[in-house]
């Protein structure tokens, strides 16, 4: 990132939708005193330089499958996307969402080390959510992508190759066969992610190439638990997946990926869910397992099921999650979980001297002077794919 | 040596439902019980007072000041109580004494086994185990008194005998040095060799079953939900997500729950589907039909409903003994609890 002239790119960034009435562009950077708030998604500038109309397919380019060939991108930059939702509705709440550049708050969260471009959005009279929503993802896509659009044709810093087979590297010479269960959550829109732009609601657990998750396959529409989520930036730098990469071969066997649907509905549907997802880690020769869990409460059980599926059908499991004062479900099965903190605990007060995204919190108060603000609104900061550090442990 | 005191409305002699709604107060010196806990040896030099609807309903609100009283005090202990069995006293002590605890100030609370409270307090205060009510306050404040004594001396309290206390055992968040990622791979991996590690060893507050109600058809039935489920309009304002309390209804006269009178406000499903019939959520229609047959001997006159949308387990805990206690108080014998 250092190479390109960011404050001249980022001038050159151009908006046109009658559903906004406006866009603020600002550039925030590590240390400075600055909280971001409304952050619905965060996007890392990539950009497919061969075609570079199939970047984000589905969610914003052509559709080709991603996973292969060439892609551009600028590390340690982010495009944040912000904004509030125009009208309050049934269902899901909009909660807060929020990035400390410095201060205690700013060591929760992978956003708060990069260099943000951040995106604060109004919407356009009479706009309906979802419209607003259609609208704030494909600017923010389109800006990572115009981004990254800057590196075309320069020499990069630095080149890597990541490959991927189904059935892992080793194969069968006696390292052991993991499979990543990554799930996704799927209940509403403003509570979905989407996987070449379409939802996963009707949806049943498939197999998916790990590089695919890495190259833009899926993005984010999800904007509930800030610190449980995950924007798009998480599954294109998805540090599960890289470790797994990274061990293929060395210390185990990375067989593949399965792609789960969080907030199956009903309990028959997440049973189901969750039997299906084990039966294709079984397919794919798995001894071993990690679960991943996006948002939360709901989603947990989807999580423990999957752990307990697996387990009956011999694979030895880990899942990640977060707790809320607790755990909402747990199964005996579950006897190895990472801890990705406690999202009720409260991170120390520290007033930044800007707020870009928006003054005001969702619940009126002035966001600069917001007191301890609870783990649960930090984007990234209990990310049960495992990207952060957090962890809640018995002293 | 500085000892803070909290109590409730009532304790602090400012009525009981009438005052509840108070927001939190600082007094110098002790008040209430604190004078006894005074004439112990251990000086109260500070009490804080707060109405335990306030606390209820504005947990943040009044976190927030009476963390900052406690910032302006800095007090070598805070004591607590004692709440006995009280659930929403028992509530506010345990969640006030646990966010002093982590901000370094040693917490004492005395309450009852049963209280939500101890959930609250989980893992970060010193719990005095009391009776259920007052009866047990001499007691009390002489185990609390004694072992605020020595906190307040600096002394590190590890060890418990006899139960005469509990001990808090924090857990607490912390940076690790490798990502979550990198762990998991750890733990799978050792797992795989036959290791089996966990960062999260869970004691889940299992709930037996009861056994079965004996003749339904002479009992009492009540209706109980978190699905969100209020009159339309949804005038009490219960929140969707991390709800604060809950609300009861009247059934009186009702033979169903029409969705031109009723709605779900539940903030973790989509209630479309709810809302076009609410009798899903509380299912009113097919429990009057059994009521007519001689199934259930009667519906209590009203259904208890609450958002478990986000909520914590501690809350939650006292939501569910608050319910109970007015149920039990109301002769019913038997709940219906739908969940989503």
């Amino acid at each position: 990132v250092e190479d390109l002239d960011l404050d001249e790119i980022v001038h050159g960034l151009t908006f046109d939708d009658p559903r906004v009435a406006s866009v603020e562009v600002s550039v925030v950077r590590p240390g400075e005193p600055v909280r971001i708030t409304h952050v619905l998604d965060a996007v890392e500038p990539r950009v497919k330089p061969d075609d570079p109309a199939a970047t984000f397919p589905g969610a914003l380019g052509t559709l080709r499958p991603a996973g292969s060939g060439r892609t551009n991108r600028v590390a340690g930059l982010a495009v944040l996307g912000c904004g509030s939702l125009p009208t309050v509705q049934g269902g899901p709440q909009e909660q807060e969402q929020i990035v400390d550049m410095a201060g205690p708050g700013a060591e929760l969260s992978c956003f708060s080390r990069t260099i943000n471009v951040v995106l604060s959005f109004s919407a356009a009279e009479g706009v309906r959510n979802e419209d607003f929503d259609a609208a704030v993802r494909a600017a923010t896509l389109r800006a990572a992508r115009d981004l990254a659009a800057a590196t075309i044709g320069r020499k990069p810093v630095d080149v890597e190759v990541l490959e991927h087979e189904l059935g892992g590297k080793a194969g069968d010479d006696g390292l052991p066969s993991v499979v990543l269960l990554l799930q996704l959550s799927a209940l509403l829109p403003q509570l979905d992610v989407h996987v070449y732009g379409a939802t996963l609601q009707g949806f049943q657990p498939t197999i998916m190439n790990p590089l695919e998750v890495l190259d833009g396959a899926i993005t984010c529409a999800e904007y509930s638990w800030a610190a449980m989520r995950n924007p798009t930036y998480v599954y294109q730098n998805a540090e599960i997946v890289r470790e797994l990469l990274a061990a293929d071969g060395k210390r185990l066997n990375f067989a593949g990926l399965v792609l789960c649907r969080g907030y199956n509905q009903g309990s028959s549907g997440k049973e189901r869910a969750a039997m299906l997802a084990a039966k294709l880690a079984r397919e794919l020769g798995a001894d071993g397992a990690i679960v991943t869990t996006d948002g939360g409460g709901n989603s947990h059980t989807d999580t423990m099921l999957t752990v307990r599926h697996c387990e009956r059908a011999g694979i030895r499991t880990v899942a990640i999650v977060a707790e809320l004062g607790g755990l909402t479900d747990h199964v005996p099965e579950a006897d190895a979980l990472v801890s990705t903190g406690d999202i009720a605990e409260l991170v120390a007060e520290w007033r930044p001297q800007r707020v870009v995204g928006g003054e005001r919190r969702l619940d009126g108060r002035l966001a600069a002077e917001a007191g301890p603000i609870a783990v649960r609104e930090y984007l990234g900061a209990s990310n049960q794919m495992g990207q952060a550090f957090l962890r809640a442990a018995s002293r | 040596m500085k000892v803070v005191h909290y109590l409730n409305q009532f304790f602090a002699g400012h009525g009981a439902e009438e005052g509840a709604g108070q927001p939190p107060v600082r007094l110098e010196g002790p008040v209430g019980p604190g004078v006894a806990v005074a004439g112990l040896g251990l000086p109260i030099a500070v009490t804080l007072i707060c109405g335990d609807n306030y606390f209820a309903e504005h947990e943040e609100k009044a976190l927030s000041r009476l963390l900052g009283y406690l910032d302006e005090e800095l007090p070598d202990v805070l004591l607590l109580g004692p709440s006995f069995g009280s659930g929403r006293y028992g509530y506010a002590c345990g969640t006030l004494g646990r966010e002093a605890a982590r901000r370094g100030i040693p917490a004492v609370c005395g309450m009852h086994a049963g209280s939500p409270g101890i959930q609250a307090a989980r893992d970060y205060v010193y719990v005095v185990p009391t009776t259920p009510n007052v009866a047990g306050m001499r007691d009390a404040l002489g185990t609390m008194a004694g072992l605020a004594l020595r906190l307040a001396t600096g002394e590190d309290i590890t060890t418990t005998e006899a139960g005469e206390y509990s001990l808090p055992n924090p857990r607490r968040n912390e940076l690790a040095g490798e990502t979550g990622a990198a762990r998991a791979i750890e733990l799978l991996l050792a797992k795989l060799a036959g290791n089996v590690r966990t960062e999260l060893d869970v004691a889940v507050d299992a709930v037996p079953p009861p056994p079965p109600v004996e003749d339904l058809a002479s009992a009492t039935l009540a209706l109980v939900t978190e699905a969100g489920c209020v009159p339309q309009g949804n005038p009490d304002r219960l929140a969707s997500t991390r709800a604060r309390t809950w609300f009861r209804y009247s059934l009186s006269g009702e033979l169903t729950l029409s969705p031109e009178r009723y709605q779900s406000v539940h903030g973790g499903f989509d209630v479309t589907l709810a809302n076009e019939d609410p009798n899903r959520l509380v299912p009113l229609d097919t429990v009057r039909a059994i009521e007519r047959e001689g199934g259930v001997g009667r519906l209590h006159d009203f259904f208890y409903t609450t958002s478990g949308s986000g909520i914590l387990v501690a809350m939650a805990a006292r939501f569910g003994q608050e319910i109970a206690e007015e149920l039990k108080q109301a002769g019913v014998e038997a709940v219906l609890l739908s969940g989503t």
